[in-house]
């Protein structure tokens, strides 16, 4: 679809520039993959969250 | 006792009506057993139209369904006939009708092999996409034919085909013993029927990464990839829908992606998306999208800029049962002793 960008890409766009917080998020899950319960990382989630809001408000 | 006809007493239209020979089909299911229906076929329509649609975006993505309809078509060149009549079952956009125009180093293109090429789909636009490019002209005489919906017995007669190709669409069909049975049926005797299908693990590094993602964000695991056939299961499914001297092998594809989002719209643009009963209707949230992104890149990804993906190709190859082919012999028949042959000792 030209002239227009799918919102989905926006997200993506935002989240990939936070690539240093998804990793501490990412090793955070599979340091015990086995053992994974509801919010088990919440504090480095919410890090790689409030990343990405950020990153995409700025543009 | 004088033997009294019922015929007089039968209603008129009863003794003239008789379907069209169009219209009868084979009994292919013993009635009473209910079919498991794993997928969404309208919704499987639908992803399939959509993606078709838009032709550009949906040619970006042509890369696995060409490459694995190449390496189909090679196992073509090991048999050494003419084939008057071929269909090419679930052709998406007539990737296999490429593939065997494409020419070849050593011999003439595949597509001189053959009379006749006709291919079937479910989706009209897919299979109509690229109905004006050159390759349509290098074959011999090319059908489309559209595909009733994936329930319904297929539209052709019984030994009608000299050979069968299929590439990446058996995996959807929900009722895969019946369709397998009705290849069979519409095959020649003594021709093969050869296929590639997604199957076995692939896509587990997606899979993996959201049902952590889904745990760790939601606290439970949703159905986001669908479940496909295993290669130990098609061997048995071959052999229950009548196939002989069968062959099943498998290939992996890896492919890397820039993120597990290009990944995603890839498949997206493929028609390839979730369409499991089980899913979810609203989709994958955003949460969980960006914590897959992360747990994706760290435990499966390249240690770069990519992560990888593998597309895990089940190939099979069976042939319908004629005169000639070599059979087993029964059981008990046999008139050497293995260990003479073989060697080995005692079990001790």
């Amino acid at each position: 679809m030209p002239g227009r960008t799918r919102p989905i890409e926006k997200f993506a766009e935002a989240v990939a520039k936070c690539s240093a917080e998804a990793s501490v998020y990412g090793k955070c899950i599979i340091a015990d993959y086995n053992g994974v319960y509801k919010d088990k990382c919440l504090t480095e989630f919410m890090k790689l969250k409030d990343c990405y809001t950020a990153a995409a408000k700025r543009r | 006792m004088k033997p009294v006809s019922l015929r007089p007493f039968l209603p008129r239209p009863a003794l003239r009506r008789r379907l069209p020979r169009e219209f009868r089909h084979y009994a292919l299911q013993t009635s009473g057993v209910p079919t498991l229906q794993v997928f969404n076929d309208r919704i499987k329509h639908l992803q399939r139209e959509r993606a078709a649609s838009d032709a550009e975006a949906s040619r970006r993505v042509d890369y696995l369904r060409d490459e694995v309809a190449n390496r189909l078509c090679e196992r073509l060149l090991d048999i050494t006939r003419h084939f008057p009549s071929v269909l090419d079952l679930g052709a998406n956009a007539c990737n296999i009708a490429r593939a065997l125009t494409a020419p070849n180093p050593d011999s003439p293109a595949l597509s001189t092999r053959l009379s006749h090429l006709t291919s079937a789909d479910t989706s009209h636009t897919f299979l109509h996409r690229d109905v004006d490019l050159p390759f349509n002209a290098l074959l011999p005489a090319h059908t489309r034919t559209v595909l009733p919906p994936a329930d319904t017995p297929l539209p052709f007669k019984p030994q009608s085909f000299n050979a069968i190709l299929s590439s990446l669409s058996l995996h959807w069909v929900n009722d895969l013993p019946s369709l397998l049975s009705q290849i069979n049926h519409i095959l020649k005797p003594d021709s093969p029927f050869i296929a590639a299908m997604l199957g076995g693990d692939s896509l587990f590094e997606l899979r993996t990464s959201l049902q952590l993602a889904d745990l760790d964000r939601r606290g439970g695991v949703s159905t986001h990839v669908s479940p496909l056939a295993d290669v130990r299961d098609m061997g048995g499914l071959l052999t229950k829908a009548g196939f002989k001297l069968l062959t099943v092998d498998v290939d992996d594809i890896i492919v890397d992606y820039p993120s597990v989002f290009a990944l995603m719209t890839d498949l997206q643009a493929m028609g390839e998306s979730n369409a499991a009963l089980t899913a979810e209707k609203s989709g994958l949230r955003r949460d969980v999208l960006a914590a897959t992104e992360g747990i994706y890149r760290e435990l499966h990804g390249n240690g770069g800029e990519s992560v990888p993906a593998t597309f895990r190709i089940i190939y099979m190859i069976g042939w319908s049962e004629g005169d000639g082919q070599s059979k087993p012999l029964p059981r008990g028949t046999g008139q050497v002793n293995m260990k003479d042959i073989l060697g080995g000792g005692e079990i001790k």
